[in-house]
């Protein structure tokens, strides 16, 4: 039982995780980013459009469409999100509500274009694109290590590639002078921009690369939890994404810390009303737990909380 | 033959919407000399060195570096002409250390395994440390901004210049935070710098500065070249004419005082800010009626959360505040303002304004809750018309569409016109002035102060605070000097001389 | 009227039509007639005649549906824009919604309570429970600094799950899969009357959607607490300067919201629906940003506004069954007038910018 739920706590909370790095990027850099939601799923409608290509043109035995499904979903995502950096940098719109613009039409966009394409390209109306749930890796030996042995028993091969991204992730935003830039912006721009810097790039690159991120953590979500795509995928998993990088203080490992507790909250919440064998009706109530539990760290952490300074102003060079 | 300039900005004219910030203005500046432009607020000093830093683009006119034009198009460009700029408000990343802040844009870098580009920042640290001993600017690299006071903030943007190799150096008003003694090293470092080769262009409205350290003067008057002059043999009356285009009245006109009962007493004020900082450390005063008391002090002293936790904005740690026998220590600021509290915060923008108003909304901001403004809840448009006419009209306030004004699109002088105004109207027996001439012109600087003097005459008990110790020498009847959240030494104005309560305001001297 | 309303209103529609527009350019890839399917749009609302009526049906059915449609949405609207005034982003509409309407459902829906007790004990059922989830996010936010979005979202979520937990043990009809229809005295809307030999949806919450338009109106530009709100939205520190208690008014503003939010709630449930579909929260909350958005967030713009909106909304079905295009382009083209919606502010600017230099040059050549 202990297995189970840190194999499916570690495949929920390192979607999330990868998810909550994008938006510190753009949050760092002091745009708002309330689209998360949107972008997980538009990432996850385009990686899942061309698996389902592949798949129906290479058979469902190649990995290829998996992988390609993972590249054009942070491809999508990173495409979508260029919406959110016109809105917020080139025609000043209001951050918050930018976002969640971008979220309400990426839902009607996607659940229409997948009902759309299912009906003229491939002659079947659906509103889903079915991709199975991704093949699993166990690794022989580590796997063997009780209880800590479960980490790497049935690991889903995205979560390898999440680690890959936030180790790339981490050196990026704390190494390199693109991370000090992006980072000074969103405390004050006005000093990156004295500085030779440019504010509006290096924001729009941030937010591209949530929106990648983002992306990806929609095809894991895909791949794992629903097993297809479908208006199913807004979940809210970007809010709660959002409420995980808010805990971690928009600092890349205490927010990992938070994607656990909502990732082991989540999976020890099903094994028990497994174990208690209880009727399933009542794991929607174990489905609340991720949320409940945000609520309450959120009153008790909100507070002291510091978020970047510029956070949600739009940078306008003439204002002083 | 043509003198060999390192800097000419000719016949350059920069338009914003409504204003023309720069008309027809040529300066050449000398390499290795401290050419200071002179001009009050709105002048237009400050644009037209933000185009020679490459922040603005001229409209019309050319702009030459070392006998060649060149098109500044942004101040990385202008970093590259070896230009630097200490801008007004300080342009630093508050989280960051100060060798993070100074690197930002040149970072140097390193490679890790010979393949991983990181930033250096031991490096960094070192370079900066020997500049600093260098040109005798003491910071330490590794602390962080926000820890540090605004004069190492000021150093540590002269850095930022030094760092990049400036050779033409341009300070915006550089004096304006500091206190007489920091005022005294900054101008000091800056005749080093000179004497070190650099070109420094000094942007000021400080007659002294000038005076002390510059070798030319350019004056601007409302975005025109005005006159150009050596500074030696140069009198101070003669450039402030020149400055306001008219004779200046340097002195407040004012008649002795008379005090009265006591208005406001505050005993052992203990505050806090949001970040659970002590500011205020157990302030004790009193203000009689007819009497302006005056706090002295550098920014950040703790003199503006005294003001604000005596309205009511911050909540109080310990200590009384009694206005006019009420104590009104743990009231909501509505029964403050009742109790005889009228309050000129020192940002009118975020403070003393709700800037999407209009003007009648915003002068009916203290009392659109009692009649005849609301019955039982229920507004009477009527009543603020009236009541925003005739305030208009009794303050002078300059708008485009009188009532329906928006308060955003008013200029800085009618904004603070309208909250003088509204305060006034309150007849309540504390004012608070909180920096009330702060970014605005001579004339209406003189009416503001004409204005406090008024009210003490009225018998009213005022409360100023200020940055500027010009107008505290002018204005107060009684002076207490603040520092670290502490008032060192309370004392009729008359026993005090400029420099004393500058020695006060740095805590050299101490409380006996 | 002055120039500015009038400017936001030109600007205003042209969001509209670009959004038509849009939605045009999509309908004609797709390979049908956009002039067309518009003109289904219309013929769904009942307000441009159809081809030909099924038995008991007319144009005025059609209309009779439609106002029962748009009834929810004026209140939703109105309860963004009340939160809007105060500067708080109400995204949890849809939630308090349905808790309202399921509450009511419970107590009242399923009573067998006359009708002329059962309406207004829905209505006031409604208004509490709407009232009680509004406030919780108004006080998360004043007291713990909870960002009013994501803490509306979780309790989206939660009581999304919750409330079909409820239904699926203790409420569901075992055919529809949704909750129990509730009995008709309780309903707000008089169902399929028969008048004349057609029949009619009568939805009496209509009336009051008007009468709540009128009122947030005078609120807001007649009263203590509409002048209150408004400070506190425009400028908190400012509000608080002027004696304001600003985390009392986050509140109540949210309460308010919360309130419109709970009618909305139980006109939709127990309306224009009669039950609740599990698992689900109505796209109406969300669709209600778009209107508050275009309406300018004043009540009359937003009556205007959610006319306009709700005819794309409710004619998608006709339109889709006319010409074979997905009803979700519905959604599309209101996510499209939301986009643009987004952009008025800037647009705005640049007209006033644009106008500012026209008068500076005519004023530098008299």
């Amino acid at each position: 039982m202990i297995d189970n739920i840190i194999i499916d706590g570690m495949s929920f909370a390192l979607p999330l995780f990868v998810m909550a790095i994008g938006g510190i990027y753009s949050e760092r850099s002091g745009i708002t980013n309330l689209a998360l939601e949107g972008l997980q799923g538009f990432g996850a409608f385009t990686g899942a459009l061309v698996a389902y290509c592949l798949m129906r043109s290479m058979g469902a035995g190649s990995s290829v469409p998996y992988w390609m499904a993972l590249i054009f979903a942070m491809i999508g995502g990173a495409v979508y999100s260029l919406l959110h950096v016109t809105l917020c940098i080139k025609f000043k719109a209001n951050q918050v509500i930018s976002g969640v613009v971008i979220n309400i039409l990426a839902v009607a966009l996607t659940t229409f274009m997948t009902k759309t394409i299912n009906k003229k390209v491939f002659g079947a109306p659906s509103d889903k694109f079915d991709l199975g749930v991704s093949a699993r890796i166990t690794i022989p030996g580590l796997s063997k290590i009780p209880v800590i042995g479960a980490f790497f028993k049935s690991v889903y091969p995205f979560e390898f590639v999440i680690i890959i991204i936030a180790i790339i992730a981490w050196y990026f935003l704390y190494k390199t002078t693109f991370g000090l830039r992006l980072r000074a912006c969103g405390d004050n721009p006005h000093a990156v921009d004295a500085a030779g810097g440019d504010v509006a790039k290096i924001r729009a690159l941030a937010v591209c690369v949530s929106g990648a991120l983002s992306g990806l953590a929609g095809i894991c979500f895909a791949y794992s939890i629903s097993a297809k795509f479908s208006g199913d995928i807004y979940m809210g998993y970007g809010y709660l994404a959002i409420a995980g990088y808010i805990f971690g203080n928009w600092n890349l490992l205490p927010s990992l810390a938070a994607c656990l507790i909502f990732g082991f909250a989540r999976s020890g919440g099903y094994q028990l009303v497994q174990a208690l064998g209880m009727p399933s009706a009542y794991s929607d109530l174990v489905m609340i737990l991720p949320y409940v539990l945000t609520l309450f760290l959120l009153i008790f952490l909100s507070k002291n909380n510091q978020a970047p300074k510029a956070l949600g102003e739009t940078y306008d060079k003439s204002k002083r | 033959m043509t003198e060999d300039y390192i800097i000419e900005m000719r016949n350059v004219t920069k338009r914003f919407p409504g204003i023309v910030a720069n008309d027809d203005v040529t300066i050449k500046v000398r390499k290795g000399e401290i050419y200071a432009l002179l001009g009050e607020n709105g002048a237009g000093k400050s644009t037209l060195m933000s185009m020679l830093f490459g922040m603005y683009e001229p409209d019309e006119g050319e702009i030459w570096v070392r006998g060649k034009k060149e098109e500044i198009k942004s101040p990385s460009y202008a970093t590259r002409l070896n230009i630097g700029m200490v801008h007004q408000h300080f342009k630093l990343v508050s989280n960051y250390t100060i060798a993070e802040n100074i690197i930002l844009g040149v970072e140097p870098k390193k490679k890790a395994f010979g393949l991983f580009p990181y930033v250096d920042i031991k490096t960094a640290n070192e370079k900066i440390r020997s500049l600093s001993e260098k040109y005798g600017l003491e910071v330490d690299p590794e602390k962080v901004i926000s820890d540090v006071n605004v004069s190492t903030r000021q150093r540590v943007e002269i850095l930022k210049m030094l760092y990049r190799e400036a050779e033409i150096l341009i300070f915006d008003e550089p004096t304006a935070v500091l206190t007489p003694q920091e005022i005294d090293s900054l101008l000091q470092i800056i005749k080093n710098l000179r004497d070190g080769g650099k070109t420094i262009i000094l942007i000021t409205h400080k007659l002294e500065e000038i005076k002390q350290v510059a070798d030319r003067c350019a004056i601007l008057r409302r975005g025109k070249l005005i006159d150009v002059r050596d500074v030696e043999g140069m009198d101070t009356r003669e450039m402030a004419n020149l400055m306001v285009g008219r004779q200046v009245q340097m002195k407040v006109e004012k008649k002795p005082a008379v005090f009265g009962k006591e208005i406001l007493n505050i005993k052992d004020l203990r505050v806090k800010n949001d970040d659970d900082f002590e500011v205020v450390k157990g302030v004790s005063f009193n203000i009689h009626a007819g009497e302006i008391f005056a706090i002295a002090g550098v920014s950040g002293n703790g003199q503006t959360d005294i003001a604000d936790a005596i309205a009511g904005l911050l909540p109080v740690s310990s200590g009384k505040i009694i206005v006019d026998g009420t104590d009104v220590t743990d009231m909501s600021v509505r029964k403050r303002t009742e109790a005889g509290i009228s309050y000129i915060p020192e940002d009118r923008h975020s403070v003393g304004l709700v800037l999407d108003f209009d003007l009648k909304d915003n002068l009916a901001l203290r009392r659109y809750y009692k009649e005849p403004f609301a019955k039982k809840g229920v507004l009477d448009p009527k009543s603020f018309e009236d009541y925003g006419t005739k305030l208009i009209d009794k303050y002078d306030v300059r708008c485009a569409r009188g009532n329906t004004t928006i308060v955003r699109s008013m200029s800085g002088g009618n904004q603070q016109k309208a909250i003088i105004g509204r305060e006034i109207e309150q007849d309540a027996p504390l004012t608070i002035f909180v920096q009330p001439t702060r970014g605005l012109d001579i004339g209406a600087i003189e009416n503001i102060h004409r204005q406090i003097v008024e009210e003490r005459d009225k018998g009213k008990a005022v409360l100023l605070i200020s940055l500027e110790l010009d107008e505290i020498m002018a204005l107060a009847d009684t002076i207490g000097v603040i520092y670290n959240g502490q008032l060192g030494k309370i004392a009729p104005a008359a026993e005090f001389t400029t420099s004393e309560v500058g020695e006060y305001m740095m805590g050299v001297k101490h409380h006996d | 009227m002055t120039d500015q309303n009038k400017t936001r209103i030109r600007v205003a529609i042209l969001s509209v039509l670009l959004s038509l527009l849009a939605g045009a350019v999509v309908i004609l890839i797709l390979g049908k007639n956009p002039l067309t399917a518009y003109f289904n749009l219309l013929q769904g609302c009942g307000l441009l005649p159809k081809g030909k009526y099924g038995g008991g049906k007319s144009m005025i059915t059609d209309l009779s549906s439609y106002i029962d449609f748009l009834t929810p949405m004026v209140f939703a609207a109105l309860s963004y824009a009340v939160a809007m005034r105060a500067g708080l982003f109400n995204i949890g509409i849809s939630g308090q919604m349905l808790t309202a309407g399921f509450i009511a459902s419970i107590t009242i829906g399923y009573s067998t309570l006359a009708a002329p007790i059962a309406k207004p004990l829905v209505l006031i059922i409604g208004i509490i429970a709407g009232m009680l989830v509004g406030s919780l996010i108004g006080f998360l936010k004043e007291r713990f600094n909870i960002n009013e979005v994501v803490s509306s979202i979780m309790i989206n979520y939660i009581v999304r799950y919750v409330i079909s937990f409820f239904i699926q043990t203790k409420y569901v009809d075992p055919v529809s899969r949704q909750s129990k229809n509730i009995c008709d005295s309780a309903r707000l809307t008089l169902h399929q009357i028969k008048l004349g030999g057609y029949k009619y949806d009568i939805p009496l919450g209509f009336v009051l959607a008007i009468i709540a338009v009128i009122a947030v109106k005078f609120m807001f530009d007649r009263t203590v607490l509409g002048y209150e709100l408004h400070a506190v939205g425009s400028n908190k520190v400012a509000a608080k300067y002027a004696g304001i208690r600003t985390g009392r008014s986050l509140i109540v503003s949210m309460a308010i919201s919360g309130a419109l939010a709970g009618i909305a709630g139980v006109t939709y449930y127990l309306g224009y629906f009669a039950s609740i579909q599990p698992k689900v929260l109505v796209s109406t909350g969300y669709d209600a940003i778009a209107v508050g958005l275009l309406g300018n967030n004043d009540p009359v713009g937003i009556l205007v506004a959610s006319f306009l909106i709700e005819i794309i909304q409710n004619g998608s079905a006709y339109m889709s069954s006319q010409s074979g295009l997905e009803s979700e382009i519905a959604s599309v083209i209101t996510g499209l007038i939301l986009l643009f919606s987004a952009c008025n502010a800037f647009f705005l600017e640049k007209l006033a910018q644009k106008k500012a230099e026209e008068s500076r040059k005519k004023g530098a050549k008299a």
